[in-house]
């Protein structure tokens, strides 16, 4: 698994750059993830993704339903994709610190 | 255009036997250049293209990683041969023997398949994709490293495959450029079955060699045995989600439903694949609304295993796909349902209903069906009140190859358009002569390196080009327009597919599964189901 600097830390990251150890989430490590994903600076709306899905997470060990996202944020889809141009999987989730979405979603 | 002969996939170098250029592709209808965004295919990075075999067309779908010194090529080849020579024995290959020899003897080499094959005419015509192209190389191998007298026979006829590890590898990525949509084998004269040679070929490199898209093995079947569900989702997920949806059914419709879960001796055990959950949340809605109404005995599962429908195995390997088949009869049987019914999802259905009889023998067996025929029932026998009108746009339907041409369940999503949708429209072709989307076979879900590209690019383009053409008459955006895709898989390819080509916006095409159409048509429901938004 390559290792990428996020934070200032080494984090171990997948092929597509989602960080494979979830414990080393801070809020630093999102922020450089968000460099990556296009979406720096993090404002209000970005932090409220973030952290719904990072609460989500920790709870279910899963990402939320896209239809349960939209509604707990208050943010329709088309704005998430402006807030994370990558989408709520590929783009949102990653900078939650959360794993790549797998099966077929 | 380059040709490219079947023996130069044996060419032991690091050479791309084919670039895949946008000017060689199929051309699409309204579809410029402008939106595909330069090189359909965008290159590997440096070091990817350092690390993982790409020599057969620049796309890495299997993450292989070269070899380090030659014993490993060795070992590769060694390994290869024990796999094919398992393959070919009654003893080893229990499920497909028969179909595979059949298929490996009987071609007369005529061509007529590859006309039929959608991503060898939406990659331009390019060698490679032939549909006889793989089979021959795994022929010529057979006859040559496998029967007796083979080597000095390929000599003499110069049909000659030299195997080394870049055949191999080749072979392997060349295994998942095929959605084994099996138009091929509809088309063949002789019967013979190139998608059947390409599901025996990714189960020789599964289970003898570990070669497997990640998507489909770890992330895929050894997940859903492990947590449940290949999505991840775990049971208390589940029940959360659950809650959910009734908050969200009532909000939409007004109506109080409470979801069945894990009701001991219902009639039917509905099993959505577990992707619907996280993505298109308002399908399994539509369903409990549907059933609720019509006043079917229905339950879902909370069990592990019994939430989750796609059974990857039938794509790549029949030792998972077993595993799972049986975690699935064993949550019916101690529910105590009297059938298992499959919700929108082509390959679980063919899977459960269909392969899984070659291990549910006897005693194990137990009633399996699609939701479809079922749902054509209570629309087209009066079981519910539905008014056409609401459904008063355009509306083609998608088929998908697994439950269509695969399984023969080709009238009752049509019957059921034609009563509720005033101007459904059909693609060209349809029915059982329909384009796969271009996501079989686990494409759809395929996510390694540049092989999302290559998926819309090449192998959904032929289901792109007939999106555009059903709706060619009222092609403006201010029209909103349905593509009816009753299958998860399909949904998610046709999702990438639109963003690709930008479809969505420019054009105002949307897509979705069949049961939001029939709820979106209920009389007594006050606001449209359907909300045109893009997820």
């Amino acid at each position: 698994m390559p290792k990428a600097t996020l934070g200032g830390i080494e984090i171990e990251i997948d092929e597509d750059g989602f960080i494979q150890e979830p414990e080393k989430w801070s809020k630093e490590v999102a922020e450089d993830l968000a460099k990556i994903e296009e979406a720096y600076p993090m404002g209000e709306d970005h932090w409220k993704v973030v952290n719904y899905l990072r609460d989500y997470y920790l709870k279910y060990e899963i990402a939320p339903p896209i239809r349960m996202l939209v509604k707990q944020t208050g943010m329709d889809l088309k704005k998430i994709y402006q807030l994370f141009p990558s989408g709520p999987a590929k783009g949102a989730c990653k900078v939650a610190g959360l794993p790549k979405p797998t099966g077929c979603v | 255009m380059k040709r490219i002969k079947v023996s130069d996939i044996s060419k032991n170098n690091e050479e791309q036997l084919l670039h895949i250029k946008e000017e060689e592709l199929m051309q699409l209808p309204y579809i410029g250049e402008a939106e595909n965004k330069g090189e359909p295919v965008k290159p590997l990075t440096e070091k990817q293209q350092a690390g993982f075999e790409h020599s057969l067309d620049g796309v890495s779908a299997c993450t292989i990683p070269k070899p380090k010194d030659k014993e490993e090529e060795e070992r590769f080849v060694r390994s290869f041969l024990e796999g094919l020579k398992k393959l070919i024995s009654e003893k080893d290959n229990w499920t497909f023997l028969q179909q595979l020899l059949l298929s490996l003897d009987s071609c007369a080499k005529c061509q007529t398949c590859n006309d039929a094959c959608s991503i060898y005419l939406g990659s331009g015509k390019q060698d490679i994709y032939r549909p006889t192209y793989r089979s021959e190389v795994l022929r010529r191998i057979v006859n040559k490293y496998i029967k007796k007298g083979g080597k000095i026979f390929a000599k003499l006829t110069g049909s000659d495959v030299d195997l080394n590890w870049a055949t191999i590898a080749r072979l392997a990525e060349l295994a998942y450029r095929c959605t084994m949509c099996r138009r091929c084998a509809a088309s063949c004269p002789l019967g013979c079955d190139n998608g059947l040679i390409t599901h025996e070929l990714r189960k020789l490199f599964s289970e003898e060699m570990g070669i497997a898209a990640k998507e489909l093995h770890d992330l895929g079947t050894v997940q859903q045995l492990k947590v449940g569900a290949s999505t991840g989702i775990t049971p208390p997920a589940f029940k959360d989600i659950v809650q959910f949806m009734e908050e969200e059914i009532e909000e939409k419709t007004g109506k109080k439903i409470k979801i069945p879960v894990d009701k001991k001796g219902a009639d039917i055990l509905l099993i959505h694949n577990s992707g619907e959950y996280l993505s298109w949340l308002e399908n399994p809605e539509a369903f409990a609304i549907i059933f609720e109404e019509a006043g079917i005995s229905w339950t879902l599962s909370s069990e592990l295993y019994g939430y989750e429908g796609t059974n990857y195995g039938v794509w790549y390997d029949d030792i998972q796909f077993s595993r799972v088949a049986l975690k699935h009869i064993e949550i019916a049987r101690k529910l105590n349902v009297k059938k298992i019914v499959v919700g929108e999802c082509g390959h679980a259905t063919k899977a459960l209903v269909v392969i899984a009889d070659r291990i549910l023998v006897d005693d194990m067996n137990f009633p399996r069906e699609s939701a479809l025929p079922l749902l054509y029932d209570l629309v087209c026998n009066g079981k519910l009140k539905l008014d056409p009108t609401r459904n008063n746009f355009p509306v083609t339907l998608h088929d998908p190859c697994n439950m269509v041409r695969l399984m023969g369940i080709v009238e009752p999503q049509r019957e059921v358009l034609r009563k509720i949708c005033p101007d459904f429209r059909e693609m060209e072709p349809h029915g059982v002569d329909n384009y796969c989307c271009g996501g079989g076979s686990g494409f759809a879900i395929m996510q390694s390196m540049n092989f999302p590209d290559w998926r819309s690019a090449v192998s959904g383009r032929m289901k792109m080009k007939q999106i555009l053409e059903a709706f060619s008459d009222v092609i403006s955006p201010e029209h909103k327009k349905y593509v009816c895709a009753p299958c998860s898989n399909c949904k998610g390819q046709i999702r990438e597919l639109f963003n690709y080509y930008n479809v969505n916006e420019k054009y105002g095409i949307y897509y979705g599964g069949l049961v939001e159409l029939i709820v979106n048509a209920m009389v007594d429901i006050e606001k449209p189901f359907i909300e045109w938004d893009w997820h």
